[in-house]
Protein backbone atom coordinates (compact mmCIF):
# COMPACT_ATOMS: atom_id res chain seq x y z
CA UNK A 1 0.00 0.00 0.00
CA UNK A 2 1.53 3.64 -1.03
CA UNK A 3 1.60 5.97 1.74
CA UNK A 4 1.14 9.56 0.85
CA UNK A 5 3.63 11.29 2.74
CA UNK A 6 3.28 15.03 1.13
CA UNK A 7 1.78 17.03 4.01
CA UNK A 8 1.59 14.00 5.73
CA UNK A 9 0.69 14.78 9.51
CA UNK A 10 -0.87 12.82 12.71
CA UNK A 11 -2.30 15.42 14.60
CA UNK A 12 -5.82 16.04 14.63
CA UNK A 13 -6.14 19.75 14.29
CA UNK A 14 -8.83 21.70 12.09
CA UNK A 15 -8.60 23.89 9.33
CA UNK A 16 -8.66 26.57 11.45
CA UNK A 17 -6.23 24.65 14.31
CA UNK A 18 -3.42 24.17 11.81
CA UNK A 19 -4.34 27.79 10.65
CA UNK A 20 -3.50 29.05 14.65
CA UNK A 21 -0.72 26.92 14.73
CA UNK A 22 1.01 27.53 12.07
CA UNK A 23 0.58 31.85 12.93
CA UNK A 24 1.61 30.54 16.47
CA UNK A 25 4.58 29.04 15.09
CA UNK A 26 5.65 32.09 12.70
CA UNK A 27 5.21 33.80 15.64
CA UNK A 28 7.84 31.77 17.87
CA UNK A 29 10.02 31.26 15.11
CA UNK A 30 10.11 35.57 14.79
CA UNK A 31 10.78 36.02 18.17
CA UNK A 32 13.16 32.86 18.08
CA UNK A 33 15.18 34.68 15.68
CA UNK A 34 14.79 38.36 17.34
CA UNK A 35 16.10 36.11 20.63
CA UNK A 36 19.74 34.52 18.71
CA UNK A 37 20.56 38.41 17.47
CA UNK A 38 20.07 39.40 20.69
CA UNK A 39 22.31 36.23 22.16
CA UNK A 40 24.92 37.55 19.81
CA UNK A 41 25.09 41.60 20.44
CA UNK A 42 28.30 42.55 18.67
CA UNK A 43 27.40 40.97 15.14
CA UNK A 44 24.09 41.88 15.42
CA UNK A 45 24.83 45.46 15.86
CA UNK A 46 27.40 45.61 13.73
CA UNK A 47 25.67 44.40 10.64
CA UNK A 48 22.63 46.71 11.39
CA UNK A 49 24.90 49.70 11.84
CA UNK A 50 26.81 48.00 8.26
CA UNK A 51 23.10 48.18 7.45
CA UNK A 52 21.92 51.43 8.54
CA UNK A 53 25.05 53.43 7.08
CA UNK A 54 24.82 51.79 3.87
CA UNK A 55 21.41 52.99 3.25
CA UNK A 56 21.77 56.40 4.69
CA UNK A 57 23.98 57.92 1.71
CA UNK A 58 21.83 56.89 -0.64
CA UNK A 59 18.83 58.30 1.40
CA UNK A 60 20.76 61.12 2.28
CA UNK A 61 21.99 62.12 -1.66
CA UNK A 62 18.30 61.21 -2.51
CA UNK A 63 17.47 64.03 0.28
CA UNK A 64 20.21 66.48 -2.02
CA UNK A 65 18.74 65.71 -5.55
CA UNK A 66 15.06 66.29 -3.74
CA UNK A 67 15.89 70.02 -2.35
CA UNK A 68 17.65 71.03 -5.48
CA UNK A 69 14.98 70.26 -7.73
CA UNK A 70 12.99 72.34 -5.19
CA UNK A 71 15.67 74.41 -5.82
CA UNK A 72 14.84 74.41 -9.54
CA UNK A 73 11.39 74.64 -9.48
CA UNK A 74 11.14 77.90 -7.33
CA UNK A 75 13.63 79.40 -10.00
CA UNK A 76 11.77 78.17 -12.80
CA UNK A 77 8.53 79.25 -11.79
CA UNK A 78 9.92 82.35 -10.86
CA UNK A 79 11.09 82.40 -15.22
CA UNK A 80 9.66 85.52 -17.18
CA UNK A 81 9.24 85.41 -21.30
CA UNK A 82 10.19 88.83 -22.57
CA UNK A 83 8.56 89.85 -26.24
CA UNK A 84 10.45 92.91 -27.78
CA UNK A 85 7.73 94.46 -30.02
CA UNK A 86 8.30 95.88 -33.31
CA UNK A 87 9.33 99.26 -33.32
CA UNK A 88 6.46 100.30 -35.06
CA UNK A 89 3.58 98.89 -33.47
CA UNK A 90 0.98 101.03 -32.61
CA UNK A 91 0.17 101.81 -28.77
CA UNK A 92 -3.20 99.88 -29.61
CA UNK A 93 -2.02 96.99 -31.38
CA UNK A 94 0.16 96.46 -28.50
CA UNK A 95 -2.80 96.94 -25.88
CA UNK A 96 -4.52 93.88 -28.47
CA UNK A 97 -1.72 91.94 -28.36
CA UNK A 98 -1.23 91.93 -24.46
CA UNK A 99 -5.17 91.20 -24.45
CA UNK A 100 -4.53 88.67 -26.69
CA UNK A 101 -1.77 87.08 -24.89
CA UNK A 102 -3.77 87.10 -21.68
CA UNK A 103 -5.87 84.72 -22.62
CA UNK A 104 -3.52 82.13 -23.53
CA UNK A 105 -4.41 79.37 -21.67
CA UNK A 106 -0.52 78.56 -21.03
CA UNK A 107 -0.03 82.31 -19.60
CA UNK A 108 -0.55 83.05 -15.82
CA UNK A 109 0.00 86.99 -15.98
CA UNK A 110 1.10 89.53 -18.66
CA UNK A 111 2.68 92.82 -17.92
CA UNK A 112 3.07 95.25 -20.70
CA UNK A 113 5.66 98.10 -20.46
CA UNK A 114 5.37 100.87 -23.19
CA UNK A 115 8.73 102.74 -24.57
CA UNK A 116 8.51 105.50 -23.00
CA UNK A 117 8.14 103.61 -19.72
CA UNK A 118 10.67 101.69 -20.63
CA UNK A 119 12.69 104.68 -21.19
CA UNK A 120 11.94 106.23 -18.41
CA UNK A 121 13.50 103.18 -16.47
CA UNK A 122 16.50 102.99 -18.30
CA UNK A 123 17.03 106.78 -17.83
CA UNK A 124 16.71 106.19 -13.94
CA UNK A 125 18.99 102.73 -13.78
CA UNK A 126 21.53 103.29 -16.21
CA UNK A 127 22.38 106.30 -14.66
CA UNK A 128 22.89 107.60 -18.36
CA UNK A 129 19.67 110.10 -17.90
CA UNK A 130 21.51 113.42 -19.00
CA UNK A 131 22.72 111.65 -22.06
CA UNK A 132 19.72 110.18 -23.38
CA UNK A 133 18.00 113.74 -22.96
CA UNK A 134 20.00 114.38 -26.19
CA UNK A 135 18.05 111.16 -28.41
CA UNK A 136 15.64 112.30 -31.17
CA UNK A 137 13.63 110.02 -31.03
CA UNK A 138 13.21 106.79 -28.36
CA UNK A 139 15.26 103.56 -28.99
CA UNK A 140 13.83 100.83 -26.55
CA UNK A 141 10.58 98.99 -28.33
CA UNK A 142 7.58 97.91 -25.92
CA UNK A 143 7.72 95.33 -23.97
CA UNK A 144 5.36 92.39 -22.68
CA UNK A 145 6.67 90.26 -20.13
CA UNK A 146 4.50 86.69 -20.18
CA UNK A 147 4.52 84.49 -17.00
CA UNK A 148 3.78 81.14 -17.99
CA UNK A 149 1.52 79.14 -15.55
CA UNK A 150 3.34 76.09 -13.27
CA UNK A 151 2.44 73.89 -16.23
CA UNK A 152 4.59 75.74 -18.50
CA UNK A 153 7.05 77.17 -16.54
CA UNK A 154 9.24 73.62 -16.87
CA UNK A 155 11.51 74.06 -19.57
CA UNK A 156 10.78 72.28 -22.62
CA UNK A 157 7.14 74.02 -22.33
CA UNK A 158 8.36 77.04 -21.55
CA UNK A 159 10.31 77.06 -25.15
CA UNK A 160 7.20 75.73 -26.94
CA UNK A 161 5.41 79.21 -25.24
CA UNK A 162 8.18 81.05 -26.63
CA UNK A 163 8.36 79.51 -29.93
CA UNK A 164 4.50 80.33 -30.01
CA UNK A 165 4.26 83.70 -28.97
CA UNK A 166 7.21 84.63 -31.29
CA UNK A 167 4.59 83.58 -34.23
CA UNK A 168 2.53 86.87 -33.06
CA UNK A 169 2.61 89.53 -35.93
CA UNK A 170 3.97 92.67 -34.10
CA UNK A 171 6.52 90.50 -31.65
CA UNK A 172 10.45 91.57 -33.17
CA UNK A 173 11.98 89.22 -30.63
CA UNK A 174 11.31 86.65 -27.57
CA UNK A 175 13.73 85.77 -25.25
CA UNK A 176 13.81 83.20 -22.77
CA UNK A 177 16.60 82.90 -20.52
CA UNK A 178 16.49 79.31 -19.43
CA UNK A 179 19.88 78.11 -20.55
CA UNK A 180 22.05 78.10 -17.01
CA UNK A 181 18.51 76.31 -15.52
CA UNK A 182 19.00 73.78 -18.39
CA UNK A 183 22.70 73.49 -17.10
CA UNK A 184 21.43 73.18 -13.61
CA UNK A 185 18.50 71.09 -14.77
CA UNK A 186 21.16 68.56 -16.64
CA UNK A 187 23.51 68.54 -13.43
CA UNK A 188 20.43 67.24 -11.24
CA UNK A 189 20.06 64.44 -13.56
CA UNK A 190 23.55 63.46 -13.29
CA UNK A 191 23.59 63.45 -9.93
CA UNK A 192 20.25 61.46 -9.32
CA UNK A 193 22.07 58.76 -12.05
CA UNK A 194 25.02 59.25 -9.87
CA UNK A 195 22.69 58.68 -6.77
CA UNK A 196 21.00 55.88 -8.47
CA UNK A 197 24.71 54.26 -9.42
CA UNK A 198 25.90 54.60 -5.77
CA UNK A 199 22.44 53.21 -4.15
CA UNK A 200 22.67 50.11 -6.19
CA UNK A 201 25.95 49.18 -5.08
CA UNK A 202 24.95 49.88 -1.82
CA UNK A 203 21.63 47.96 -2.05
CA UNK A 204 23.98 45.51 -3.58
CA UNK A 205 26.35 45.09 -0.65
CA UNK A 206 23.80 45.18 2.26
CA UNK A 207 22.64 41.99 0.35
CA UNK A 208 25.95 40.63 0.29
CA UNK A 209 26.43 41.68 3.94
CA UNK A 210 23.80 39.89 5.05
CA UNK A 211 23.67 36.84 2.84
CA UNK A 212 27.53 36.33 4.52
CA UNK A 213 26.09 37.01 8.23
CA UNK A 214 23.05 34.81 7.57
CA UNK A 215 25.98 32.37 6.05
CA UNK A 216 27.73 32.42 9.12
CA UNK A 217 24.60 31.57 11.54
CA UNK A 218 23.45 28.98 9.55
CA UNK A 219 27.32 27.30 9.43
CA UNK A 220 27.19 28.06 13.46
CA UNK A 221 23.82 25.74 13.59
CA UNK A 222 24.66 23.27 11.20
CA UNK A 223 24.58 20.31 13.44
CA UNK A 224 21.31 21.60 14.56
CA UNK A 225 20.24 21.93 11.27
CA UNK A 226 21.32 18.39 9.85
CA UNK A 227 19.98 16.72 13.10
CA UNK A 228 15.98 18.70 12.59
CA UNK A 229 16.55 17.52 8.72
CA UNK A 230 16.86 13.90 10.43
CA UNK A 231 13.80 14.16 12.56
CA UNK A 232 11.54 15.20 9.49
CA UNK A 233 12.12 19.17 8.84
CA UNK A 234 11.37 20.66 5.76
CA UNK A 235 14.26 23.22 4.51
CA UNK A 236 11.06 26.17 4.28
CA UNK A 237 11.16 25.03 8.10
CA UNK A 238 14.58 25.29 9.09
CA UNK A 239 15.04 28.57 6.88
CA UNK A 240 12.63 30.38 8.20
CA UNK A 241 14.31 31.66 11.75
CA UNK A 242 17.02 32.98 8.86
CA UNK A 243 14.96 34.53 6.82
CA UNK A 244 13.12 36.27 9.75
CA UNK A 245 16.98 36.95 11.43
CA UNK A 246 16.94 38.76 7.80
CA UNK A 247 13.95 40.99 8.45
CA UNK A 248 15.22 42.22 11.88
CA UNK A 249 18.18 43.05 10.10
CA UNK A 250 16.28 45.17 7.81
CA UNK A 251 13.90 46.55 10.26
CA UNK A 252 16.74 47.32 12.48
CA UNK A 253 19.12 48.66 9.73
CA UNK A 254 15.95 51.12 8.40
CA UNK A 255 15.98 52.27 11.11
CA UNK A 256 19.15 53.59 11.82
CA UNK A 257 19.20 54.48 8.20
CA UNK A 258 16.29 57.25 8.84
CA UNK A 259 17.82 58.03 12.13
CA UNK A 260 20.94 59.07 10.94
CA UNK A 261 19.07 60.58 7.89
CA UNK A 262 17.57 62.61 9.83
CA UNK A 263 20.29 63.97 12.32
CA UNK A 264 22.06 64.90 8.84
CA UNK A 265 19.31 67.05 7.61
CA UNK A 266 19.06 69.09 10.70
CA UNK A 267 22.75 69.15 11.10
CA UNK A 268 22.73 70.84 7.36
CA UNK A 269 19.76 72.68 8.12
CA UNK A 270 21.87 74.96 10.36
CA UNK A 271 24.40 75.79 8.36
CA UNK A 272 21.69 75.92 4.76
CA UNK A 273 20.14 78.40 7.02
CA UNK A 274 23.37 80.36 7.96
CA UNK A 275 24.21 80.51 4.29
CA UNK A 276 20.19 81.60 2.79
CA UNK A 277 20.04 84.10 5.22
CA UNK A 278 22.78 85.97 3.24
CA UNK A 279 20.80 86.04 0.05
CA UNK A 280 17.18 86.88 1.96
CA UNK A 281 15.97 83.21 0.68
CA UNK A 282 13.06 81.47 2.22
CA UNK A 283 14.28 77.89 0.86
CA UNK A 284 14.67 75.86 4.38
CA UNK A 285 16.06 72.14 3.89
CA UNK A 286 13.26 69.38 3.39
CA UNK A 287 13.68 66.08 5.35
CA UNK A 288 12.27 62.65 4.72
CA UNK A 289 8.29 62.50 4.32
CA UNK A 290 6.73 59.79 6.02
CA UNK A 291 6.35 57.71 2.79
CA UNK A 292 9.77 58.07 2.35
CA UNK A 293 10.72 56.78 5.59
CA UNK A 294 8.11 53.72 5.13
CA UNK A 295 9.98 53.36 1.16
CA UNK A 296 12.98 53.08 3.03
CA UNK A 297 12.39 51.10 5.56
CA UNK A 298 10.46 48.54 3.50
CA UNK A 299 13.56 48.76 0.94
CA UNK A 300 15.59 47.78 4.45
CA UNK A 301 13.56 44.81 4.75
CA UNK A 302 13.31 43.54 1.58
CA UNK A 303 17.16 43.73 1.44
CA UNK A 304 17.84 41.67 4.43
CA UNK A 305 15.16 39.63 3.34
CA UNK A 306 16.75 38.96 -0.30
CA UNK A 307 19.90 38.38 1.46
CA UNK A 308 19.15 35.64 3.73
CA UNK A 309 17.08 34.01 1.43
CA UNK A 310 20.04 33.64 -1.20
CA UNK A 311 22.54 32.43 1.97
CA UNK A 312 19.46 29.72 3.07
CA UNK A 313 18.95 29.02 -0.31
CA UNK A 314 22.24 28.37 -1.23
CA UNK A 315 23.50 26.84 2.43
CA UNK A 316 20.71 25.05 3.81
CA UNK A 317 19.76 21.97 0.93
CA UNK A 318 23.63 21.96 0.99
CA UNK A 319 23.47 20.80 5.14
CA UNK A 320 22.25 16.95 5.22
CA UNK A 321 22.30 14.88 8.03
CA UNK A 322 24.88 12.43 8.92
CA UNK A 323 25.36 9.40 11.30
CA UNK A 324 28.34 10.30 12.80
CA UNK B 1 7.28 -1.82 6.65
CA UNK B 2 10.66 -2.24 5.49
CA UNK B 3 11.72 -4.21 1.81
CA UNK B 4 15.17 -3.98 0.56
CA UNK B 5 15.50 -5.50 -3.05
CA UNK B 6 18.79 -5.97 -4.16
CA UNK B 7 20.03 -3.15 -2.60
CA UNK B 8 23.64 -2.28 -3.62
CA UNK B 9 25.80 0.57 -2.42
CA UNK B 10 28.74 1.87 -4.28
CA UNK B 11 30.62 4.54 -2.64
CA UNK B 12 32.81 7.55 -4.82
CA UNK B 13 35.98 6.12 -5.02
CA UNK B 14 34.89 2.57 -5.95
CA UNK B 15 34.21 1.41 -2.55
CA UNK B 16 31.24 -1.23 -2.64
CA UNK B 17 29.86 -1.14 0.80
CA UNK B 18 26.56 -3.56 0.45
CA UNK B 19 25.93 -5.52 -2.29
CA UNK B 20 22.51 -6.90 -3.62
CA UNK B 21 21.06 -7.27 0.00
CA UNK B 22 17.22 -8.19 0.32
CA UNK B 23 15.32 -8.43 3.55
CA UNK B 24 12.16 -7.18 4.75
CA UNK B 25 10.82 -6.27 8.28
CA UNK B 26 7.36 -6.94 9.09
CA UNK B 27 5.09 -3.99 11.11
CA UNK B 28 5.18 -4.75 14.49
CA UNK B 29 8.77 -6.68 14.24
CA UNK B 30 11.80 -6.27 16.13
CA UNK B 31 15.23 -7.64 14.99
CA UNK B 32 18.79 -6.70 15.03
CA UNK B 33 21.50 -6.27 12.49
CA UNK B 34 25.32 -6.62 13.30
CA UNK B 35 28.52 -7.19 11.60
CA UNK B 36 31.65 -5.68 12.48
CA UNK B 37 32.78 -2.00 11.63
CA UNK B 38 32.56 -1.63 7.85
CA UNK B 39 30.64 -4.70 7.53
CA UNK B 40 27.78 -2.12 5.58
CA UNK B 41 25.51 -1.23 8.85
CA UNK B 42 25.51 2.45 8.93
CA UNK B 43 25.52 2.24 5.15
CA UNK B 44 22.16 0.53 5.33
CA UNK B 45 20.50 2.94 8.12
CA UNK B 46 21.89 5.80 6.31
CA UNK B 47 20.02 4.72 3.21
CA UNK B 48 17.10 3.66 5.14
CA UNK B 49 16.83 7.01 6.55
CA UNK B 50 17.84 8.69 2.87
CA UNK B 51 21.32 9.80 4.11
CA UNK B 52 22.17 8.08 1.00
CA UNK B 53 21.14 6.80 -1.78
CA UNK B 54 21.42 2.95 -3.12
CA UNK B 55 23.71 3.02 -6.47
CA UNK B 56 21.43 -0.30 -7.28
CA UNK B 57 18.33 -2.07 -6.01
CA UNK B 58 14.81 -0.57 -4.24
CA UNK B 59 13.87 0.10 -1.07
CA UNK B 60 10.78 0.44 0.50
CA UNK B 61 9.83 1.99 3.78
CA UNK B 62 5.95 2.72 4.90
CA UNK B 63 5.10 2.08 1.87
CA UNK B 64 6.86 4.44 -0.24
CA UNK B 65 9.50 3.81 -2.94
CA UNK B 66 12.50 5.99 -1.85
CA UNK B 67 14.07 5.80 -5.38
CA UNK B 68 10.88 7.72 -6.76
CA UNK B 69 10.93 10.43 -3.60
CA UNK B 70 11.90 14.21 -4.61
CA UNK B 71 13.84 15.97 -2.40
CA UNK B 72 11.20 17.86 -0.71
CA UNK B 73 9.32 14.33 0.60
CA UNK B 74 11.87 13.10 2.45
CA UNK B 75 11.03 15.23 5.71
CA UNK B 76 8.12 13.65 5.10
CA UNK B 77 9.30 10.08 4.76
CA UNK B 78 11.56 10.54 7.52
CA UNK B 79 8.80 11.46 9.83
CA UNK B 80 7.91 8.05 9.90
CA UNK B 81 10.68 6.51 10.97
CA UNK B 82 12.05 7.66 14.49
CA UNK B 83 15.97 7.41 14.65
CA UNK B 84 18.31 6.82 17.59
CA UNK B 85 21.97 7.19 17.10
CA UNK B 86 25.17 6.31 19.36
CA UNK B 87 25.73 9.72 19.69
CA UNK B 88 22.49 10.66 20.69
CA UNK B 89 22.12 13.89 18.36
CA UNK B 90 20.63 16.19 20.79
CA UNK B 91 20.32 19.96 20.71
CA UNK B 92 22.57 20.95 23.45
CA UNK B 93 21.55 24.67 23.75
CA UNK B 94 17.92 23.58 24.42
CA UNK B 95 15.95 21.59 27.60
CA UNK B 96 15.21 18.12 27.60
CA UNK B 97 11.44 19.10 26.39
CA UNK B 98 12.44 21.26 23.63
CA UNK B 99 15.16 18.36 22.11
CA UNK B 100 12.09 15.85 22.83
CA UNK B 101 9.26 18.44 21.17
CA UNK B 102 11.57 18.91 18.13
CA UNK B 103 9.29 16.46 15.85
CA UNK B 104 5.87 17.85 17.31
CA UNK B 105 6.53 21.22 16.70
CA UNK B 106 8.20 20.65 12.71
CA UNK B 107 4.89 18.59 12.55
CA UNK B 108 2.63 21.39 13.90
CA UNK B 109 0.79 20.01 16.73
CA UNK B 110 -0.51 22.38 18.92
CA UNK B 111 1.34 23.70 22.33
CA UNK B 112 -1.52 21.40 24.30
CA UNK B 113 -0.61 17.93 22.54
CA UNK B 114 2.95 18.61 22.33
CA UNK B 115 3.16 19.14 26.06
CA UNK B 116 1.01 16.06 26.58
CA UNK B 117 3.12 13.90 24.42
CA UNK B 118 6.93 15.31 25.44
CA UNK B 119 5.59 14.57 28.81
CA UNK B 120 4.13 10.94 27.77
CA UNK B 121 7.16 10.05 26.17
CA UNK B 122 9.70 10.71 29.21
CA UNK B 123 7.35 9.06 31.42
CA UNK B 124 7.79 6.28 29.18
CA UNK B 125 11.95 6.77 29.69
CA UNK B 126 11.64 7.60 33.38
CA UNK B 127 12.83 10.71 32.49
CA UNK B 128 10.01 13.09 33.88
CA UNK B 129 11.72 14.57 36.54
CA UNK B 130 14.32 16.09 33.51
CA UNK B 131 12.40 18.49 31.81
CA UNK B 132 14.07 21.37 32.10
CA UNK B 133 17.42 20.32 32.12
CA UNK B 134 19.88 20.54 29.19
CA UNK B 135 21.58 17.55 27.76
CA UNK B 136 25.14 18.15 29.44
CA UNK B 137 23.53 17.98 32.61
CA UNK B 138 22.52 14.29 32.22
CA UNK B 139 24.10 11.10 31.85
CA UNK B 140 24.90 9.10 28.92
CA UNK B 141 22.08 6.67 29.77
CA UNK B 142 20.04 9.34 30.31
CA UNK B 143 20.57 11.12 27.02
CA UNK B 144 20.60 7.97 25.04
CA UNK B 145 16.73 7.96 26.76
CA UNK B 146 15.97 11.61 25.78
CA UNK B 147 17.48 10.22 22.19
CA UNK B 148 14.89 7.51 22.21
CA UNK B 149 12.17 9.73 23.90
CA UNK B 150 12.02 12.37 20.55
CA UNK B 151 12.35 9.27 18.11
CA UNK B 152 9.22 7.62 19.87
CA UNK B 153 7.08 11.22 20.33
CA UNK B 154 5.52 11.57 17.33
CA UNK B 155 4.45 7.09 17.31
CA UNK B 156 6.63 6.87 14.24
CA UNK B 157 5.51 2.82 12.82
CA UNK B 158 9.60 2.16 12.59
CA UNK B 159 12.12 2.93 14.83
CA UNK B 160 15.85 2.52 13.69
CA UNK B 161 18.81 2.36 16.48
CA UNK B 162 22.08 3.20 15.55
CA UNK B 163 24.54 1.57 17.90
CA UNK B 164 22.04 2.57 20.95
CA UNK B 165 23.79 1.13 23.53
CA UNK B 166 27.14 1.67 22.43
CA UNK B 167 28.67 3.71 25.32
CA UNK B 168 26.50 2.53 28.09
CA UNK B 169 27.25 -0.01 30.60
CA UNK B 170 25.45 -3.80 30.12
CA UNK B 171 22.91 -3.14 32.81
CA UNK B 172 22.06 0.51 31.19
CA UNK B 173 22.20 -1.58 27.47
CA UNK B 174 19.43 -4.52 28.66
CA UNK B 175 17.03 -1.02 29.76
CA UNK B 176 17.23 0.58 27.00
CA UNK B 177 16.56 -2.78 25.16
CA UNK B 178 13.49 -3.14 27.50
CA UNK B 179 12.36 -0.05 26.53
CA UNK B 180 12.52 -1.12 22.76
CA UNK B 181 10.56 -4.08 23.52
CA UNK B 182 8.25 -2.03 25.29
CA UNK B 183 7.58 0.13 21.78
CA UNK B 184 7.68 -2.90 19.99
CA UNK B 185 4.86 -4.69 21.85
CA UNK B 186 2.87 -1.76 20.71
CA UNK B 187 3.62 -2.59 17.47
CA UNK B 188 6.60 -0.55 16.52
CA UNK B 189 8.72 -2.10 14.09
CA UNK B 190 12.30 -2.18 15.68
CA UNK B 191 15.77 -2.46 13.96
CA UNK B 192 18.62 -2.18 16.00
CA UNK B 193 22.04 -2.23 14.37
CA UNK B 194 24.81 -3.10 17.01
CA UNK B 195 27.58 -5.57 17.22
CA UNK B 196 26.95 -6.03 20.90
CA UNK B 197 26.91 -9.83 20.41
CA UNK B 198 26.38 -10.46 23.82
CA UNK B 199 23.28 -8.47 24.08
CA UNK B 200 22.24 -9.87 20.76
CA UNK B 201 22.49 -13.48 22.41
CA UNK B 202 20.25 -12.50 25.52
CA UNK B 203 17.41 -11.23 23.60
CA UNK B 204 16.87 -14.51 20.95
CA UNK B 205 15.42 -12.18 17.96
CA UNK B 206 15.77 -12.14 14.92
CA UNK B 207 19.14 -10.99 13.57
CA UNK B 208 20.27 -10.13 10.31
CA UNK B 209 24.31 -10.24 9.83
CA UNK B 210 26.49 -8.38 7.31
CA UNK B 211 29.99 -8.85 6.70
CA UNK B 212 31.68 -6.94 3.75
CA UNK B 213 28.80 -5.59 2.75
CA UNK B 214 26.30 -8.92 2.13
CA UNK B 215 23.72 -10.46 4.03
CA UNK B 216 25.29 -13.71 5.55
CA UNK B 217 22.76 -14.72 7.87
CA UNK B 218 19.12 -13.70 8.55
CA UNK B 219 17.36 -15.42 11.34
CA UNK B 220 16.93 -16.16 15.27
CA UNK B 221 20.59 -17.62 15.68
CA UNK B 222 22.63 -17.95 19.17
CA UNK B 223 23.96 -13.91 19.06
CA UNK B 224 27.02 -15.46 20.20
CA UNK B 225 27.67 -18.01 17.97
CA UNK B 226 26.71 -15.66 14.79
CA UNK B 227 29.04 -13.53 16.02
CA UNK B 228 32.08 -16.00 16.46
CA UNK B 229 31.42 -17.03 13.15
CA UNK B 230 30.98 -13.62 11.95
CA UNK B 231 33.77 -12.55 13.15
CA UNK B 232 35.90 -15.39 11.22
Amino acid sequence: MQTNYSRQSHHQLGWTGRITARVIRHLQQAIGSLGDLWRTPFTSVMTVLVLGISLTLPATLHLFVKNTEAVTQQWQSASEITLFLKLSTSEQAAQNLVQRIALYPEVENVVYISAQQALAEFKVNSGFGQALEYLTQNPLPATILVTPNQRFSQTQAAHELLLKLEQERNVEQGKLDLEWLTRLEAMAALIEDVVIAIAVLLCLSVVLIIGNTIRLAILNQKDAIAVMKLVGATDSFIQRPFLYAGVWYGVLGGFVASLCVAILANYLSGALRQLTDLYQSQFTLAGLSLAEMLLLQLTAIALGLLGSYISVRQHIRAIEPTAD
Amino acid sequence: MIQFNNVSKTYPGGFLALKNVSFSIAPGEMAFLTGHSGAGKSTLLKLMSMMEKPSAGSIEINGTELATIQYQQIPYVRRGIGMIFQNHNLLLDRTVFDNVALPLIIEGYSHKETRKRVEAALDKVHLSSKLKCFPYMLSGGEQQRVGIARAIVNKPPILLADEPTGNLDPKLSLDIIRLFEEFNDMGVSVLIATHDLGLIARMKYRTLTLKQGHMITDGVVDGLKAGATDAN
